[in-house]
């Protein structure tokens, strides 16, 4: 069992100011304009009152731990230049437990001592303190019950009851959150019921997770890919999806230059492509096919965990609004 | 609060430095250069080779030896062409080795059929310099290597003598005359040369590398014969970017090409070839 405390809520943007005192704080705010479906983004936030919370965020948090354009090293000639980068100590708030696993999964594949360790991700999940926020209902889009999600993969948990927020402690790293702001919390004991735990109300229901039999099944085609634009608005707003390119821009004098990394979407046609341009999953169906069979099957085959943690940012932001739930839950 | 400024010095991205030692040109489209870079690796492994503003490109290591790598490189893009120009003397950056290699000590004691086609060749060559200096550790070793026309044969110095040594056999889709170049082979597909050359499968293992369509009808010849799928190494190409299972880029329905490849058992491979 691990520690509780209480935070009542007319005390929680002391709580925030407090920490922030220490921290950069990160958590989701509103929107300036609806984008798509959701009211809130992640910011880096200077006032405790723009805090929102009402709604599912847009984007996932993952381009705080890998930069968008990560600069791997600068040259000059053949000359490696070390690069640098800026750190601050930072919390992020407000994490769903979709935001959180997906975090465990970016860990996975990134702090993966086996096949090396990234160091530009570890150093930025180094300062990162962790707080997630218990959802007591669910989204329209999400299905986290239909998945097999951890629940113990934070700093803190707040879980939001009546008046005031319960918070579990998970880390060391959250243990020192609780020293900060102790001013403003009482330790508890048993204050939460299985019911204060459960996720209700959610939105969607995925029947299956055992896609294997399904891969031959024409409606991957005829109700998937066919509407599918190859956007790969799908891969960006996954908390999970990491896939990148290598590349080098260089300067006028083509000497000097940065080698750089970006996100690689699998939608887009090129994302299989060799030289003598040979594209091995030109089909769209196949390309579609791969995103969803990664996220049910491939990463559990190689990990033991599943991959989509059912946050349903890929159907919520998906501008030909295909519902890749339903077309699996449809499938016989 | 403070902003930290941290030094990235280790990073598994960063590439070292190698300079050419030797440079042949093979052929018009392709070259083999040798570096003066010692890392240890097994046959089947490859190394990620840049060229600062260009780019990166993964190559098949073509050798085995503690001492140097050796690299053959067809000219089919910007890095590759642009590598190409490089002389003996001149620095290019490395970094690796990655990649599953053929399990050599399970080997050990059975008759090895190694069959090559075009390029194919290149990563094929590490594997056979493996058994040369361990010849004594496995049985009857056979080579069949196919090439377009003569003028396209690959190492052409080591076929001389890999020909003393083991049983080859190098075909030729079709002899143009007359032809300078012209090495003692036939004329027809690799793929004839294996169906009417191969036999017995007992304790045999068979490593196949070249375009996709070679590999799939080479298999298809030495499944109807009677070899089994566990017998059979075949290799996959698929676009790269780290090498470490983090850009996602190579995987084949679910296996990183380049951390469970890019040798995969025949088995591994057969129902997503194309995927
Ligand atoms: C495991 C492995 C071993 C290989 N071994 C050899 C070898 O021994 N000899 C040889 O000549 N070629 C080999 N190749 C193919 C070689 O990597 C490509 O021909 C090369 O990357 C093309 O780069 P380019 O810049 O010249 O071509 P462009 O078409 O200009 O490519 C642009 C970029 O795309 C990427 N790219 C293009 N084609 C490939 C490809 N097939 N594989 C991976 N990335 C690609 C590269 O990152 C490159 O920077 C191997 C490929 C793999 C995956
Ligand atoms: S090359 Fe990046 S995952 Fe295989």
């Amino acid at each position: 069992m691990s520690q509780q405390y209480v935070l009542k809520k007319e005390n929680f943007n002391n709580f925030v100011e407090k920490v922030m005192a220490d921290y950069d704080f990160i958590a989701p705010v509103k929107a300036k304009k609806n984008i798509l479906r959701s009211k809130s983004l992640y910011q880096k936030i200077s006032n405790p009152e723009d805090i929102f919370l009402d709604d599912h965020s847009y984007h996932t948090v993952k381009g705080f731990f890998n930069d968008p354009r990560e600069k791997l090293f600068d040259f000059d000639g053949n000359k490696i230049i070390n690069p640098v980068i800026e750190l601050r100590q930072r919390v992020f708030f407000g994490l769903r437990k979709c935001d959180l696993n997906g975090i465990w999964h970016q860990d996975m594949v990134f702090l993966d001592n086996k096949h090396q360790c990234d160091p530009f991700y570890k150093a930025r999940r180094d300062v990162s303190v962790l707080i997630g926020l218990h959802c007591n209902n669910g989204f329209e889009h999400c299905f986290c019950n239909s998945l097999d999600l951890r629940s113990d993969f934070h700093d803190l948990m707040f879980f939001d009851k009546n008046n005031d927020f319960i918070i579990e402690v998970g880390s060391d790293k959250g243990r020192k959150i609780i020293e900060i702001a102790s001013d403003f919390l009482e330790q508890g004991d048993n204050l939460l019921t299985e019911e204060d735990r459960k996720i209700k109300n959610m939105g969607h229901e995925l029947k299956t997770t055992n896609i294997k039999k399904f891969y031959h099944h024409e409606d991957w085609k005829t109700k998937g890919a066919d509407k599918c634009l190859a956007c790969g608005a799908c891969n960006m707003l996954c908390p999970n999806c990491h896939c990148f390119t290598i590349e080098d821009d260089v300067d006028f004098s083509l000497k000097k230059g940065t080698r750089i990394r970006k996100p690689a979407p699998c939608q887009l046609k090129h994302f299989t492509r060799v030289a003598g341009d040979h594209i091995f999953r030109q089909d769209k169906t196949a390309r579609f096919k791969h995103r969803i069979y990664h996220q049910l099957q491939y990463f559990q085959d190689r990990h033991d965990v599943q991959f989509c943690t059912g946050c349903g940012r890929c159907i919520a932001g998906c501008p030909a609004r295909i519902d890749w739930i339903e077309i699996i839950n449809n499938m016989e | 609060m403070t902003t930290k400024q941290q030094l990235i010095s280790e990073s598994p991205y960063k590439p070292v430095l190698a300079k050419i030692t030797e440079y042949v040109r093979e052929t018009h489209d392709s070259f083999t250069i040798k570096l003066d870079w010692k890392i240890h690796h097994q046959p089947g492994q490859f190394v990620f080779c840049s060229l600062p503003g260009i780019g990166e490109a993964p190559i098949s290591i073509c050798s085995h030896s503690d001492e140097y790598i050796e690299l053959n490189i067809r000219e089919v893009g910007n890095v590759t062409k642009k590598l190409g120009q490089l002389k003996v003397g001149d620095e290019l950056l490395v970094r690796g080795p990655y990649g599953r290699a053929y399990p050599m000590r399970d080997f050990e004691g059975n008759n090895i059929i190694i069959i090559g086609g075009g390029c194919g060749v290149a990563p094929l060559k590490g594997s056979i310099e493996f058994i040369e200096q361990y010849r004594n550790k496995f049985r009857d070793v056979s080579l069949f290597f196919g090439f377009r026309t003569p003028d396209d044969t690959l190492f052409r110095k080591r076929m001389d003598v890999w020909k003393e040594k083991f049983n080859m056999h190098v075909s030729f889709d079709k002899v143009a005359e007359p032809s300078k170049a012209c090495y003692d082979g036939s004329q027809g597909f690799v793929t004839q040369k294996v169906n009417e050359l191969v036999g017995d499968n007992t304790n045999t293992v068979v490593f196949i590398c070249g375009p996709p369509i070679m590999i799939e009808k080479t298999s298809e010849i030495l499944l109807n014969k009677g070899f089994k799928e566990e017998q059979i190494f075949v290799s996959a190409e698929r676009l790269m970017y780290c090498g470490m299972g983090k850009c996602g880029r190579c995987m084949i329905h679910g296996r990183y090409t380049c951390l469970d490849g890019a040798v995969f058992r025949y088995d591994e491979l057969k129902d997503y070839k194309d995927d």
